[in-house]
């Protein structure tokens, strides 16, 4: 891929930098949910597979169950920390 | 939300010089390494669970019993990042409401 210049980039006009920037946050917050889904899914897939052997390449009815409802309870726990934190000030 | 991101081929293009050549280039390469980032993270974290779960004692090599579980692990484990995804993004759709 060929390098961008400085000078070309010190050049880019307003509204291609304004465009640019829109495009670095949205990519951002992007890149942040699918980081959120990394440690969720790290999280529950220990939480929802502790002593139990791999068998499967698929996972079970009760399996995927498991793994919403590790997501759920700990988005639920989250907000309900979050809230009796912020009742307490 | 695709795993890999979307990913453009790369242009071989010389130096870019317009404005909308410079821009396209720009968002080109920060999509590609999102998209390296996101990967990197997912073989890591499967490597860490799948070792913790298919390799209890290592052996001088990887038996066949290790190798069959490292394969199933793996794509449990991608089938439960979907799941996952899935669910999270409903779950902020229903938190905004």
């Amino acid at each position: 891929m060929s390098q961008i210049t400085q000078t070309a980039l010190q050049n880019l006009d307003e509204s291609s930098r304004k465009d640019i920037l829109q495009f670095i946050e949205s990519e951002n917050s992007k890149s942040k949910v699918q980081m959120s889904i990394h440690n969720f899914t790290d999280m529950c897939f220990k939480k929802c597979n502790d002593n139990v052997p791999i068998t499967s390449n698929m996972l079970a009815p009760h399996e995927e169950k498991c793994l919403t409802n590790c997501l759920n309870r700990f988005l639920d726990t989250n907000i309900k920390v979050v809230s009796a934190l912020q009742a307490q000030k | 939300m695709a795993l890999f991101g979307s990913s453009s081929a790369a242009s071989s293009a010389a130096v870019p010089t317009s404005a909308e050549q410079i821009k396209k280039q720009l968002k080109e390469q920060i999509s590609l390494e999102l998209a390296v980032a996101n990967a990197t993270e997912l073989v890591n974290k499967i490597t860490q669970n799948c070792f913790d779960k298919c390799i209890q004692e290592p052996q001088d090599q990887i038996t066949s019993q290790q190798s069959t579980c490292t394969s199933q692990c793996l794509e449990k484990y991608m089938r439960s990042w979907n799941v996952i995804s899935k669910a999270y993004i409903a779950r902020i759709q229903q938190e905004k409401q």
